[in-house]
């Protein structure tokens, strides 16, 4: 993937200590942890970003819709922590989009028994 | 009614600010590409979740290392464990960034930018703590001048 050229839109640390500290388990936080995380996520941010917008465009689409986010989730061995917040029937919809091109490889006279 | 499950509502409730988000996103696709509503929302709701991922799993490695406080170090391994390797370079650098900034900036302390001793800085520590005494002290004084009206009341 190309080296985006950031500009610096870093994420408030406060918000995410909130975010980390949600979980108990979380201990303590460095004062100057907050600053990879929100490296860390504008990374993930352009690169999911990225990836949604690959299947728009091979849609030949000029608007990213929440199917493309899907899509790129399912396509995407480390983004497999997300498979469970995106909505079952996105994920759905992707995962049969997929499965639909094993139908081509139906052997010929299956298909005639549907006929009769 | 159920009781409200608060630490299940935080971990909703906390999210990003949206704008910062959008202009991040925003960045990556051509000029004329719009992004849907719901695909704003989706791709906030993954950030947080990454947080959570990366949290959690620095959480771990500062557990196994024994320590009290989640260090950078652990947040670079749980990258590298999760599979995020790709991220390193660049998150430390922006760390190494972060700590080159607020050495220059005067956010950094009342008393930075003056260079002095521990010796000299306990000096200074204990001198205003003299004025503030010293301030408090003529506060009093004033008050008990008007002591005597209060008694009155018993």
């Amino acid at each position: 993937m190309a080296k985006a050229d950031f500009k610096n839109h870093s994420l408030p640390s406060a918000r995410i200590k909130k975010i980390m500290k949600a979980d108990e388990d979380v201990r303590r936080i460095a004062a100057e942890t907050p600053v990879l995380f929100s490296r860390a996520c504008e990374m993930f941010i352009l690169e999911l970003t990225c990836r949604s917008w690959a299947y728009a465009e091979e849609n030949k689409r000029r608007r990213l819709q929440k199917n493309d986010i899907a899509q790129a989730i399912t396509r995407t061995d480390v983004f497999d922590f997300l498979v469970y917040i995106v909505p079952e029937e996105d994920l759905r919809e992707e995962m049969n989009a997929n499965d639909s091109l094993l139908y081509y490889y139906v052997p010929p006279h299956v298909g005639l028994w549907a006929r009769s | 009614m159920e009781p409200m499950d608060i630490v299940g509502k935080s971990k909703e409730d906390v999210s990003l600010p949206k704008a910062t988000m959008f202009k991040i996103i925003k960045e990556m696709l051509p000029p004329d590409v719009r992004v849907a509503r719901d695909a704003q929302d989706l791709l906030v709701e993954c950030c947080v979740e990454f947080i959570n991922l990366i949290s959690s799993e620095s959480n771990e490695v500062c557990s196994r290392e024994e320590k009290r406080t989640i260090a950078p170090e652990h947040v670079l391994k749980a990258l590298e464990v999760l599979g995020f390797g790709e991220y390193i370079e660049e998150v430390y650098a922006a760390y190494e960034q972060h700590k080159l900034d607020t050495l220059d900036s005067p956010k950094g302390g009342k008393l930075s930018g003056i260079e002095m001793t521990e010796e000299e800085a306990l000096v200074e520590q204990q001198r205003m703590f003299a004025e503030a005494r010293a301030r408090m002290n003529n506060g009093m004084t004033v008050q008990k001048q008007s002591d005597p009206d209060r008694g009155f009341n018993g």
